[in-house]
């Protein structure tokens, strides 16, 4: 065990400082928090730059909640759910789709790259596919550097 | 509890996903239950698959719920690496020897943290994996295996010591032995499930020679993300992408050389729902469908079978493949099949063969242990009438061991099993099970928080790669921690101690452990600190295993920054937690069932025998509805005497009140508390619904001159005029799928195949002379129907295959019926002369379902069916709590499928009947009604209809939303809706997330890193 | 031993086998002052490094000096039951089998390495095996790691492999099962146990080799089975073991055939 996964989403330069993004993540409790331990159990090794805060379903991602975490200084926020016909609640993720792409349209009016927020439909068993989830959206965070929140662009 | 000779327990003989949903119906209805399993976890075969048809639902996503449940169910004991022994004693009181083989490793100190397995030397081959992949000596099945208990494989391991040596918690015991009890139970059930087929001994396919040919359960594991190739589609010889794919299917399956001439049932949808997959995890990917008849009988089978063709482009050929030969140079594979007369080959990157289905390995010993019968495929013998039980009394038998069956009627049968197995000791519910009993709640209302924080270093899994102890005196430096410890397993018995005593000593109103997931483990911390009197919402867990040591094991620095972040956040949390209330709802024990056939009988007698009052509606004037029609069933039973000894049994039980000639008007209320309105005028209170309305056989006005000629007739018609007697001539044309797989009605009727063979067989037994001609699509004569179909084709019955979209086409000819037909086979037109012509005509729901379906809030099926919660796992279920169904208003069936489905729907009744009340989630939707608007945005966004808008009682002009309790799950999908900020989750208050995510980003607007 | 001279040498022909010897300083080491002492002759190829038992000699450092540029390696200690640490002998034994076991699976002839014991008396021993192992090494000419990249990438394959937790664990515990029985108490048949050994060994050298190889450039399974000369389908399971430990990902193919690439060491050191 001497190594480690895929990991391209490291330090970035932004100007003289370093660039820690700082990336929140909402998963729902019975899909993708269960992926997200199963990238542990399978020891799926990602840049560690995110926290996940665990809900009941991904459509209990109040658009406030996405925002609140803008706000305070977020780079990134990722929900992810369960993929559309699994949902644990029947169809709450057909919701949670239709109110990001309605978020990443505010967000952009303020300014932010939509890129920033990103939906993704991990389930129980894709441990791989939340490892590459985190990997590529802390690239994607990390191109585009710290939030306008912090002066960045 | 009256006295009783019974003994309140049921042993369930197999732990797939059969003996699960026994298990847990049975235990939630107040039965202690032993899962005896051979392997030494839970799960069986679905564990391993990736997918589900028709629904394409992750396999482990919608099991693991069920696993865990059992798991931690307290009137479950699972008994694991288990056999049985011997059986004494009768229905009612069995004692059962099992013996359980050495694990090796101790269930109470094992955490399953896994790092024996990643010390051990030794790699074996991984069975879980169909051999794709290594395991080691030491091992669990797969990683979401329950019990999560390692155990070692000693005929592989070489006891070099080094497990033991790395195990902190001290669990391998090398000289563990055996162990033999005696458990006493009053009812088995029998689910232990089936074999694959071997396909070596089908050679002509090479399998266990050429490389890239696979079993079916194989490419199951090749397709899952958790398998070897972590879903990509590989071939074994050499890792390249086949571009093409043959499916092979029967292999091992009518096929009378093998022995096996029975249908497997599933293996057409598996293959289908594995072509899909494979397509849609590589475009280029071109699968080509090898098989006889596409039996694609299920609820919306058929439907998927047309978007795999048109959808996916799936080609299929119709056709027995002869043999299969490798090319060696490049490992394809040459398959060779005759097609429409003319010999092909084509050649293959890979080859999958759809494997039939065994009966276990074990089944003559279990059988002889046990008591029972086997039939003659040495599955479990039982009948159409009585499909649940074996031919010893009180042994029950659900799932693939009874015949191959899919999972929704597995489920279905194990639900079924579990109602037969509580009425024969339905005088002792209650009498076995533990109610826990806990110290009175501390009030901690008006209290400051004072937050204990315990920190776990899962022998090394967290401590080395997180500086635990610095983790653990940061967290003593966070606001409202009163205390924070560091613990070896914070799961281990001793610390379980530890906390109560810190609860004690340091006035602790609330807990946060950081370890593990929540998804596992936050039922034991919250039963702890539920012990010591705290409300057990007042916990809190930051994951910093799963979801920091291990996946960030090489950035020591970063990873024990991640978890003070999420002890932080943790503790946010916990200050603003709050003790939640378990609402109780009352339950009235009274049952309604709609609809007096033979499933509404069946569920109304079953339910009566355990003591429940029983209402049972039907709108004729008599009770036996469709059973009445069938007049044979091919295994000889009389079903109309059986109809109406049944219909005497319902009307002379004094718990069940008939109400005959009418229907439902009205019914309102929520599980537990339904009232129900008949069109008689009549009241009726009762705490569940059962939906068993029926359906009808489908009449083809204007089809085939039905309706104009009095000798074309309908099947259930021709039979009834067999039966008297009334049918004379020499000559019979039966046509296929009448008003079945056509526009509009796509999907297959089930049951018209083997309905022909019946009617064909008593045409051919009466006059041996008689000519009768079948015009098909494809025979779906599944499982052992099969037979029939031999037996009709023995005793001289031709069978005609017409093109799908080609039908026959029929002409009065002076009496006689002319039909003409194009043999696809040949192409060749066939005209054929007639005294009768038979429809088998479909089966569709009745018009009374469609009014049904808003009173009780349940969706329908485009056809007109009800739709069931879940495809697979729920068949007999609604989202709405309290309402079950059954028969044939769920989808075209058998009898004895409708009799499984009306039991199954009493055991689910039961888990609610059995209580006097039923508790409530403690996360739920609750309202600020001087918040809300009465907009109602939020309604449609509950899919368990717990939301309605209603007239505020205070404000006659206001409108309000308003939250039942008693059908909200939980999911939080309202609260994320409401505009006004009214609605809010408990246990996920806005605040709560809020802080959370403030925690997480503390400090990060002002540019400074947060202290630690 | 300078590459000057090295160079020299092999260019005119006059190929000087490099010997080294690891001498345990109780017994062999005060067997080759003996034999100084009493004046025994032998070849001048040898050079010797004193270590305090034979047991401290690890594959890896074995396998670094082949990889080095050494044609023959001698190891002595003392004889059985004689070891000043007990028994630290008799792991030796059980180390240079691994030793061997991996050089064979490099392509390196194991006559190259030589385990003798040498006891503080044995002075004449000591010349005769040094003698010997001298012209042994001269018949076998020099070894291929020095000119042939691939041998060189098998060695320090081999030495990765060496270094496994696996085959130390296997091969650290080898002497007491042998010795003393199982954990279950049962003796265990050096046989089996040898097979055991034999196919972990042949195991972590192929997957080491395989991620040697793919480090340089991304490969197909094919492409390392032609280079390793190694069945695909058994390179293939190789490939399913690495990507489950994060070893070696894949890369997306374009057409039929994914490529794997070896993931870059992190920060465990």
């Amino acid at each position: 065990m001497s190594s480690t996964a895929p990991e391209t989403g490291g330090e970035h330069k932004v100007g003289e400082e370093s660039f820690e993004p700082r990336i929140i993540v909402f998963c729902c409790n019975w899909c993708s928090y269960a992926g997200a331990d199963l990238a542990g159990v399978s020891r799926l090794q990602m840049p560690p730059h995110f926290r996940v805060i665990r809900v009941m379903c991904s459509a209990r991602v109040d658009p406030e909640f996405v925002l609140r975490a803008f706000q305070k200084g977020a780079d990134g926020v990722l929900v992810a759910g369960c993929h559309p016909a699994d949902c644990h609640y029947i169809g709450g993720n057909y919701r949670t789709r239709r109110r990001i792409a309605l978020l990443r349209i505010l967000l952009q009016q303020f300014g932010f790259d939509p890129g920033r927020l990103k939906l993704e439909w991990i389930s129980a068993g894709e441990g791989e596919k939340f490892q590459k989830t985190i990997v590529e959206f802390t690239d994607t965070v990390n191109e585009l550097g710290p939030s306008p929140m912090k002066g960045g662009d | 509890m009256a006295s009783t000779d019974k003994v309140g327990a049921v042993m369930v003989v197999g732990g797939g996903i059969s003996g699960l949903q026994s298990a847990l119906d049975l235990a939630d209805s107040g039965f202690k239950v032993y899962l005896v399993e051979k392997q030494p976890s839970i799960g069986g075969t679905m564990a391993q698959l990736d997918k589900t048809f028709p629904t394409n639902d992750c396999a482990m996503c919608i099991m693991a719920p069920k696993l865990v449940s059992t798991g931690r169910h307290h009137n479950i004991e699972l008994v694991t690496n288990a056999d049985i022994m011997a059986v004494d004693g009768k229905a009612g009181d069995f004692k059962v020897t099992v013996k359980r083989r050495a694990l090796r490793v101790d269930p109470t100190k094992c955490t399953g943290c896994g790092s024996c397995a990643q010390t051990c030397p030794i790699e074996t081959s991984d069975e879980y994996n169909e051999n794709t992949k290594v395991r080691k000596a030491i091992y669990v099945r797969y990683p979401q295996a329950v019990p999560l208990v390692y155990s070692i494989d000693k005929d592989k391991c070489i006891g070099c010591g080094i497990c033991a040596e790395e195990c902190k918690a001290k669990a391998v015991v090398y000289d563990q032995e055996e162990s033999t009890s005696e458990i006493n139970v009053g009812s088995i059930i029998l689910s232990p499930g089936f074999d694959e087929f071997d396909a070596r001994l089908k050679g002509e396919y090479g399998y266990g020679v050429y490389k890239n040919v696979v079993t079916s359960i194989e490419f199951e594991r090749m397709l899952s993300a958790t398998g070897p190739y972590f879903g990509t589609v590989m071939r074994p010889s050499d890792g390249d992408i086949p571009e093409k794919i043959a499916f092979i299917q029967c292999v091992g399956s009518r096929d009378e050389q093998v022995g096996n001439e029975y249908c497997s049932g599933v293996c057409c949808m598996y293959s289908i729902k594995e072509a899909i997959i494979a397509k849609e995890h590589g475009g280029d990917i071109k699968p080509k469908v090898f098989f006889m008849d596409m039996r694609a009988f299920g609820k919306e089978f058929d439907e998927y079978y047309n978007r795999a063709q048109n959808e996916y482009g799936i080609e299929f050929v119709r056709s027995r493949v002869a043999s299969v030969f490798e090319n060696p140079e490049t490992k394809n594979l040459v398959v060779k099949y005759v097609e429409k007369g003319e010999p092909k080959e084509e050649e293959f990157g890979l080859v999958v063969l759809a494997v039939g289905l065994r009966p276990p390995e074990d089944a003559e010993a279990l059988s002889k242990v046990i008591g029972f019968d086997l039939n003659s495929d040495g599955f479990c013998q039982t009948t159409a009438l009585d499909p649940i039980s074996s031919s010893k009394a009180g042994v029950f038998v659900s799932g693939a061991f009874s015949s191959p069956k899919d999972i929704p009627m597995t489920v279905a049968e194990a639900s079924g099993a579990a109602a037969k197995a509580a009425t024969e000791i339905a005088s002792a519910r209650d009498s076995l099970v533990t109610k826990k009993e806990y110290p009175a709640e501390l009030d901690i209302s008006g209290q400051e928080p004072r937050i204990g924080v315990f920190v776990c270093h899962c022998g090394i899994n967290i401590g080395g790669v997180v500086k635990v102890p610095s983790v653990a005196e940061y967290a003593r430096t966070l606001p409202n921690v009163a205390y924070a410890e560091e613990n070896l397993y914070t799961c281990s018995q001793d610390t379980q101690e530890k906390i109560k005593e810190m609860i004690k000593e340091h006035e602790l109103n609330r807990v946060v452990v950081a370890s593990c997931t929540p998804r596992t483990h936050e039922p034991l911390f919250q039963n702890t600190i539920k012990e010591a009197g705290l409300n057990s919402y007042l916990f809190e867990m930051a994951n910093i295993r799963d979801q920091c040591s291990w996946i960030h094991m090489h950035e020591a620095e970063a990873a024990t920054k991640k978890a003070k972040d999420l002890v932080r956040m943790a503790v946010a949390k916990a200050r603003l937690l709050e003790p939640l209330e378990n609402l109780t709802i009352d339950v009235n024990q009274q049952a309604l069932v709609i609809g007096g056939g033979a499933t509404g009988m069946v569920a109304a007698l079953e339910l009566a025998k355990q003591g429940v009052k029983v209402h049972i509606v039907e709108k004729d004037e008599n009770l036996g509805g469709n059973m009445l029609k069938l007049h044979y069933l091919p295994s000889e039973e009389d079903p109309t005497e059986h109809a109406k000894a049944l219909a005497d049994e319902v009307a002379s039980n004094d718990d069940i009140t008939v109400h005959t000639g009418t229907g439902v008007k009205s019914i309102e209320g929520y599980v537990g508390n339904f009232k129900t309105v008949l069109e008689s005028g009549e009241e009726i209170e009762h705490g569940v619904v059962i939906l068993a309305v029926g359906g009808q056989e489908y009449k083809p006005e204007g089809e085939y001159l039905y309706g104009e000629n009095p000798n074309v007739l309908t099947l259930l018609e021709f039979k009834d005029k067999l039966k008297k007697g009334e049918v004379k001539g020499d000559s019979y044309v039966f046509i296929q799928c009448v008003g079945s797989r056509e526009e509009g009605h796509p999907n297959c009727s089930r049951v018209c195949c083997t309905g022909t063979m019946t009617a064909a067989i008593k045409v051919k037994e009466k006059n041996p002379d008689a000519e009768v001609y079948v015009l098909y699509r494809d025979i779906r004569t599944y499982g052992f129907r099969e037979a029939y179909y031999k037996d009709a084709a023995e005793k001289g019955v031709t069978f005609i295959r017409f093109e799908d979209d080609v039908k026959p086409k029929v002409e009065d000819k002076g009496g006689k019926l002319q039909v003409t037909v194009t043999d696809e086979d040949t192409d060749k037109e066939v005209v054929l002369v007639s005294d009768y012509l038979v429809l088998a005509s479909g089966t569709r729901p009745y018009p009374e379902s469609e009014a049904l379906a808003p009173m009780l809030k349940v969706p329908m099926t485009k056809e007109g069916f009800f739709l069931e919660a879940h495809m697979k796992l729920r068949p007999v279920d609604f989202a709405t709590e309290g309402v079950y169904l059954a028969g044939l208003s769920h989808g075209p069936k058998f009898l004895d499928e409708c009799i499984g489905q009306g039991l199954a729907a009493v055991a689910r009744a039961m888990t609610i009947l059995s209580k006097k009340t039923l508790e409530a989630e403690g996360i739920v939707a609750s309202l600020d009604e001087t918040l809300c608007d009465g907009c109602g945005i939020c309604v449609p966004t509950c899919e368990y209809k717990a939301l309605e808008i209603i007239v505020d009682k205070k404000d006659e002009t206001k409108k309000l939303v308003d939250v039942n309790v008693g059908l909200c799950k939980g999911c939080g999908a309202c609260v994320g809706a409401c505009p006004s900020g009214a609605l809010t989750q408990k246990g996920f208050k806005d605040e709560q997330i809020v802080a959370m995510i403030d925690a997480a980003l503390e400090g990060v607007m002002d540019n400074e890193e947060v202290k630690q | 031993m300078t590459h000057h001279s090295k160079k020299k040498h092999e260019s005119e022909g006059e190929w000087e086998p490099k010997i080294i010897g690891f001498l345990c300083n109780w017994c062999s080491y005060a067997g080759a002052d003996l034999c100084g002492v009493s004046r025994f002759q032998y070849p001048t190829n040898i050079r010797l490094v004193r270590v305090m038992c034979s047991t401290r000699i690890s594959p890896h450092l074995v396998l670094d000096v082949f990889e080095a540029g050494a044609d023959g390696i001698l190891i002595g200690g003392c004889h059985f039951n004689d070891c000043h640490y007990m028994t630290g002998n008799f792991h030796t034994e059980k180390r240079v089998g691994l030793m061997k076991r991996l050089l064979k699976e490099a392509g390196v002839d194991e006559k190259r390495l030589r385990l003798e014991w040498v006891s503080a008396s044995e002075g004449e021993k000591f010349s005769k095996v040094v003698t010997e192992f001298t012209e042994e090494i001269q018949k076998l000419g020099p070894c291929k790691a020095r000119t042939d990249d691939m041998v060189k990438a098998k060695i320090s394959a081999a030495d990765d492999a060496s270094e496994t937790f696996r085959l130390k664990a296997l091969v650290g515990k080898e002497y007491n099962l042998l010795s003393k029985g199982n954990a279950y108490g049962e003796e265990v048949d050096p046989e089996k146990l040898g097979g055991i050994i034999d196919a972990a060994s042949r195991d972590e050298f192929e997957r080491a080799l395989i991620l040697e190889l793919a480090r340089i450039r991304p490969m197909s399974v094919k492409q390392l089975g032609m280079v390793m000369d190694v069945p695909t389908d058994k390179i293939l399971r190789h490939i399913v073991l690495l990507r489950q430990n994060s070893k070696i990902a894949m890369e997306h193919p374009e057409g039929f055939t994914p490529v794997y690439k070896t993931i870059a060491i992190g920060g465990e050191q």
